[in-house]
């Protein structure tokens, strides 16, 4: 397994895709080089099985060579932008094929957390401070669907509670985050 | 959009970006990002829900995903593809010079400059359009075969900037790679579009010379 201990500086990945939008097959392999692993790290940890997340990391390559030019440089983030589309495909994955990935005790090839410093992409300002006001309920229905990719019906499953709690708490806590960022943004 | 509806798209934006929106609601939904209002909505909370990545240990792929990843998109050709003009223009003026005649090289065809996708959803991408030299040539090429009720074609259009009328480009094909070559109109107004856009037509074209029904549109990016 490579390790990358930093991630690549988002002004290089903006550079490599703006390369890719003009048809550099050589910057496309190295952009490829430094972000597979940590898209394929993130896919994995919602698909679950290595050889669907490795099918599914040629779709959001695919995709990124042929949206690179929509990559907006100006708005940067460049391995944010890629690693929402690698959500994206995951999430159509299992849209299409109605995939339910919940063997949870056969999650041997999951993508460990990595405990080690924080940092990488780029969080709204105040962030934790916002995520940290909401109950414990709300912030693990959050987590689940957004880091996992659980459906409503799967979240409720694994933390055993009725389904119209969890999507209530997942709408309230949506509104709640979105009203304490505008007002720490206002703030700040 | 009203304020009603803006919260309601905004809830659905919401639960779009998180995952929790599903099946034949996220499809539905996929189809207004066209808008660029909605398309707003969904950046602020893909900006906004960014702070829940976790960090994770990168994982290195196999090389076989590179291969399928060079094989799908046809990379290697692609690579080769400069070479091979080079070679042509190389062979051309050779020739030019051994026969010491003055004519005019066979033109290869021009450069793509702009290109857009079409796509319904981020998924699918149906046909891709390639501008070739200065918006003199089109090159058409099908992805995935849209369905099409019977006695109905697909248009395109180029949308001018400003808001002028949209122009045809010709109908699309369903399959296959195709080449058509612009007459005035469609040059000047292609040259003053950022964007392209498909309309459902009865069989043959817009009766009306515009738009009967808009399917999607895509910006034309350089290429």
């Amino acid at each position: 397994m490579n390790r990358i201990d930093t991630l690549p500086p988002d002004i290089e990945l903006a550079q490599l895709l703006q390369r890719c939008a003009a048809a550099d097959t050589a910057a496309f392999r190295t952009l490829y080089d430094k972000t597979s692993p940590i898209l394929f790290a993130r896919l994995l940890r919602m698909l679950r099985r290595r050889s669907v997340a490795e099918e599914v990391l040629q779709d959001v390559f695919v995709r990124i060579w042929q949206r690179a030019a929509q990559f907006e440089v100006h708005r940067g983030r460049a391995l944010a932008w890629m690693v929402t589309i690698a959500r994206y495909c995951a999430i159509d994955l299992m849209r299409r094929e109605r995939m339910t990935l919940v063997s949870d005790d056969a999650i041997a090839e999951v993508a460990d957390e990595n405990t080690g410093e924080p940092g990488g992409l780029e969080k709204p300002n105040n962030f934790d401070h916002c995520i940290g006001q909401l109950n414990d309920n709300t912030r693990q229905c959050l987590t689940l669907a957004f880091v996992e990719g659980r459906s409503h019906d799967e979240i409720a499953r694994l933390t055993t509670n009725p389904l119209g709690s969890v999507k209530s708490w997942i709408r309230r806590g949506l509104l709640a985050l979105k009203e304490c960022l505008s007002t720490e943004r206002q703030t700040t | 959009m009203k304020s009603a509806n803006r919260e309601l798209v905004d809830r659905l934006a919401a639960e779009y970006v998180l995952g929790t929106l599903r099946h034949r609601a996220r499809r539905r939904f996929e189809r207004w990002l066209l808008s660029p209002q909605v398309g707003a909505l969904v950046k602020a909370w893909e900006d906004r829900l960014a702070g829940l990545e976790p960090q994770l240990t990168p994982v290195a792929p196999p090389a076989t995903v590179w291969r399928g990843i060079e094989n799908k998109l046809e990379l290697r050709k692609l690579n080769r593809q400069p070479t091979m003009r080079w070679l042509g223009i190389a062979a051309s003026l050779l020739v030019f010079v051994a026969l010491g005649v003055f004519f005019t090289r066979p033109a290869g065809p021009p450069p793509i400059t702009q290109q857009s996708f079409l796509q319904a959803d981020a998924q699918t991408i149906y046909w891709r359009v390639e501008v070739l030299g200065d918006s003199q040539e089109l090159s058409l090429h099908v992805h995935v075969v849209h369905d099409l009720p019977p006695g109905k074609s697909h248009e395109l259009w180029a949308l001018p900037e400003g808001g002028g009328a949209p122009v045809s480009l010709g109908l699309l094909p369903h399959t296959g790679d195709h080449h058509r070559v612009l007459n005035a109109s469609q040059r000047a107004a292609l040259a003053n579009s950022k964007q392209v856009a498909v309309s459902l037509e009865p069989e043959g074209g817009s009766p009306t010379g515009a738009p009967t029904e808009v399917l999607l549109a895509a910006p034309l990016a350089k290429a």
